[in-house]
């Protein structure tokens, strides 16, 4: 863990970042010199490594932040260039326009491909867009329009001292679109995607639209890039533009100058063609193989390339995504978070302090039950009669009607019924295998009911994609905990944030005084795992409650949590449950649950074997043996 | 009606080939769930080393292929070592950083057989007289290649479900924890599975380079050729990647015979990209993460 003094000093490193923009500045301006007096040779091989650094700019928005390892951007390239030759050979058009036809025509066939492959994960992906490169090449091979396999030259050719000026403003435009994505919303859901994509979903984050649109930024500005090559090299054919060794050069160079950052792709470019261009005197013969087991050291031994060496040190890193709006003093309700500092509620003994005690044993918490049966009302009626009275009166927010999902042969739930009221604790408990989990799942649609229907406010989300769920109001927590590693706590709770909220400041107070609520404060700016377990999982449940959910479905949210973290939940819960939210929870732990649920489904092989009062259920002989075996009647009463 | 069943026939000892090609990423993938990018480039180094001893020594490629495929044996387990056994597979990355490591291999090892032979193209001049079944007549040595992939794709099937080692790697296939906490070395079942599987790169390039010539670079494409075949079986799965080699290869015979040269190599990548949309899980594949 790291303490709060160094996560201070990260802090600090992190709002420095003046001198990379003055060595920036200073590159801009020789690149600029150089175009303007080098030779032929030496602006041909500027707008080499500016061609190759808008490469790896491109490569590196949909491979780098996004997780999409993509063998296949060059075919967007070859477009481009396609394009632009036949602008400029049908249509006369003039460079530019030829050049910007090209990176607008990659982004159109970009959407519907985007929208195909990027259902496609991994390997799939990757190779499968190196399989769609092939295809454009063939085409463009067999095709008759632009001289077939044969090439030909274009009209408007550009002097290199001109092509290279435009591809270093190329270089700096993507420079600042990556810098813009690192530090705005997009970006930050591109970088959850790359975490964890099935979290990001649950977030709220619809992922097709954003994946598809770095698709997109990638593809145009390849196509871009493509069209400038034509106009540069005066000369179109299959296999220069769709070159599969640029492709490879690209990725190299991302990967040995960082991938997924800000200035990896561009120190990647430079060094690469430098290094490149030294070896190519020295070794011509194996500077390729120098280069192929650079990449594979920045694989394995150096995953984050040249800028994960600098990240050390303390340069160059990341700043979270509107850090700076982030607020510490957000004025808030009463301080839920400890026992301690819970509003003394008349008539109801105080919790006993639980730091310190066994962990098996869960701190008294009858205290909780006084409200949480009766939203609104702070009498100390007997729970029971309590939730009796209240059911016939609350309105039903989610009902679950003959759910059944079948794996081949085997039913993990079959026809079960699940009803839950405003306001309402409703805990599901069984055995391991019973389905729970699986109902869940169901509920949120990250999968699909075999048979049944799920309604939501009285509307039907059956079918409905997963982050049109959460947004609506049915926000969840995972079995095992999905924390984004290369987020921080403050962004895990600003992406949930941004999907409930189109407006940033509503977003940033909403994530800030979440955090405090949390007491995370101190660790806003550290990566979620890093955190200990037990304020992870508080950061979980923290993101599914930035949605603002109206049903909360924690899956074994609980488990593992120290005494006095559980103590925090339940005040959480019943902050939440006192605005109207409902909770259904899945507890292994029974007596972190059953105190303050009001309703129990009890299951088990997928059938729902009991349901009722807490201690109606648990009393029921049926339940007895199904879950807990015979003879422990005594202590699960306890 | 005669073309139709010359089609048919070299259709199924072209995807004879193309499992030979297949048959080591498949045992790889199956078992360490990595796919080897540098497959490709191992089949091309033996084919030219094949092509090499039978130039400078006239070895014969029969004695050419247990030394290519103790050489690959030899390369898998320095990899596996140097490389892959150095990556976390268990991280959130394990399969992606897989995946590039690789790649930078293919790129080291096929730069170095650029070194070693040149860009030229080359073939052994072997087996090439026909092989005459009734009036059709054959290439004796495509007969050979393919008769040695469904042989090897058997031999395989039938290791791993019928020998106790076999049962060790399947053990360690389905769940690495289970079987190290059955007491199995995996780390061990890896570093062998991967030289194992380095080694039938070996071997079927020497097989192969008597059909197809062979160039230092040209190893990318034989390893996405191989990647698409066992996607479309199944990853993982022998029986379907010996059916899809069937369809692969009457499809690109085929294709090829009607459509031409530039159409049967498009129609690889076409059937790769429809079994992705439509059938992710392969023809015979289990349902899982993709």
């Amino acid at each position: 863990m790291i303490s709060f003094k160094e996560s201070m000093k990260r802090y600090q490193t992190n709002l420095k970042p003046s001198w990379q923009w003055i060595i920036g500045g200073i590159a801009l301006v020789v690149a600029i010199v150089i175009a303007f007096t080098g030779s032929g040779d030496q602006t041909q091989t500027l707008f080499s490594i500016c061609l190759f650094a808008v490469l790896a700019y491109a490569w590196n928005i949909i491979s780098g932040m996004t997780g999409y390892i993509s063998f296949g951007q060059i075919g967007f390239f070859g477009i481009g260039a396609y394009v632009a030759a036949i602008c400029q050979l049908q249509l006369n058009s003039d460079w530019y326009v030829a050049a910007l036809a090209g990176g607008l025509v990659a982004l159109l066939i970009a959407i519907p491909l985007g929208v195909i492959m990027l259902r496609l994960q991994g390997i799939y992906f990757a190779l499968g867009m190196l399989g769609l490169a092939r295809i454009g090449q063939l085409i463009a091979s067999s095709s008759a329009l632009v001289g077939g396999s044969q090439g030909e030259s274009v009209p408007v050719v550009g002097t290199p001292q001109a092509t290279s000026l435009v591809m270093i403003f190329v270089v700096v435009a993507a420079l600042a679109l990556t810098w813009w994505l690192l530090h705005a919303r997009l970006g930050l859901c591109l970088m959850a995607i790359r975490d964890d994509e099935m979290a990001t979903q649950a977030s709220g984050i619809n992922t097709t639209f954003y994946k598809v649109t770095a698709f997109c930024i990638s593809s145009f500005l390849a196509g871009l890039a493509g069209g400038l090559y034509t106009w540069n090299i005066g000369f179109i054919d299959p296999g220069s533009a769709f070159n599969s060794t640029f492709e490879l050069q690209t990725i190299l160079m991302v990967l040995i100058g960082g991938i997924g950052t800000l200035w990896g792709p561009l120190l990647g470019a430079i060094i690469v063609s430098i290094i490149g261009q030294a070896l190519w005197a020295q070794f011509p013969q194996q500077q390729q193989i120098i280069l192929g087991a650079l990449t594979l050291i920045a694989v394995v031994w150096m995953p984050g390339g040249i800028v994960s060496l600098l990240n050390k040190r303390g340069w160059l890193r990341r700043t979270p995504v509107w850090a700076t709006s982030r607020r510490e003093d957000i004025p808030d309700m009463p301080d839920l978070s400890r026992p301690t500092d819970i509003p003394e509620v008349p008539g109801v003994s105080r919790p006993a302090e639980s730091r310190g005690a066994n962990i098996l044993e869960v701190p008294d918490l009858s205290w909780h039950l006084a409200d949480l049966s009766a939203p609104g009302s702070a009498k100390s009626e007997a729970p029971g009669s309590a939730t009796s009275e209240a059911q016939q009166t609350r309105a039903t927010v989610l009902k679950c009607n003959g759910l059944t999902r079948r794996f081949g042969g085997l039913s993990a739930l079959s026809n079960c019924a699940i009803q839950v009221e405003a306001g309402q604790i409703v805990a599901v408990i069984g055995p391991n295998g019973a389905g729970k989990t699986t109902l869940f799942n169901l509920i949120t649609g990250f999968d699909r009911p075999s048979e049944g229907d799920i309604s939501f406010l009285e509307h039907s989300i059956t079918g409905h994609a997963p982050y049109r769920i959460a947004r609506e109001g049915v926000a969840r927590t995972f079995q095992t905990s999905r924390p984004f590693p290369s987020l921080t706590a403050w962004e895990t709770l600003l992406l949930a944030a941004i999907a409930k909220n189109p407006s940033r400041s509503k977003a940033t107070a909403q994530a800030s005084s979440m955090l405090n609520k949390l007491h995370l404060s101190e660790q806003w700016n550290n990566s979620p795992e890093h955190l200990p377990p037990g304020q992870r999982r508080l950061l979980e449940i923290g993101r599914a409650l930035m949605l603002q959910p109206r049903v909360l479905l924690l899956d074994e949210a609980m488990a593992g949590m120290a005494p006095d973290e559980i103590a925090l939940v339940h005040a959480l819960l019943k902050e939440v449950v006192s605005r109207g939210c409902s909770v259904v929870a899945i507890e292994h732990v029974l007596p972190a649950i059953t105190p303050i649920a009001q309703h129990i489904y009890v299951l088990d092989f997928g059938v729902t074997i009991a349901e009722g009062a807490a201690q109606e259920v648990l009393g029921n002989p049926i339940v007895v043996d199904a879950y807990l075996g015979t003879g422990e009647k005594e202590s699960i009463n306890a | 009606m005669q073309i139709y069943l010359i089609l048919a026939l070299t259709g199924l000892l072209w995807g004879g080939v193309y499992l030979l090609m297949a048959t080591g990423l498949n045992l790889i993938y199956g078992v360490m769930k990595v796919v080897n990018l540098a497959h490709g480039d191992f089949i091309i180094v033996g084919g030219l080393l094949a092509f090499s001893l039978f130039t400078t020594f006239q070895i014969s490629p029969w004695i050419a292929l247990p030394i290519a495929a103790a050489l690959l044996f030899g390369v898998g387990m320095l990899v596996h070592r140097l490389v892959l056994a150095q990556i976390d597979m268990a991280g959130s990355q394990g399969e992606l950083r897989t995946l590039l490591a690789t790649f930078g291999l293919s790129y080291i090892v096929s730069n170095t057989a650029l070194l070693i032979w040149g860009g030229q193209y080359e073939s052994i001049p072997f087996l090439q007289d026909a092989l005459k079944i009734g009036p059709l007549s054959f290439p004796k040595s495509l007969v050979v290649c393919s008769g040695a992939a469904f042989v090897l794709a058997l031999a395989v099937q039938l290791w791993l479900t019928r020998t106790a080692s076999g049962r060790l790697v399947r053990a360690t296939a389905q769940s690495e924890l289970g079987a190290a906490s059955c007491g199995l070395n995996i780390q061990r079942v890896r570093l062998f599975t991967f030289a194992l599987g380095s080694a039938m790169a070996g071997g079927a390039g020497v097989l192969v380079v008597l059909l197809i010539p062979m160039q230092a670079t040209t190893g990318s494409l034989f390893g996405v050729q191989a990647f698409i075949l066992i996607v479309l079986g199944g990853l993982g799965n022998f029986v379907g990647a010996i059916l899809a080699a069937v369809i692969l290869g009457l499809v690109e015979v085929s294709t090829g015979y009607f459509f031409g040269a530039n159409a049967a190599s498009g129609v690889i990548y076409l059937i790769f990209i429809l079994i992705l949309m439509f059938r992710p899980q392969g023809l015979l594949g289990q349902r899982g993460r993709i």
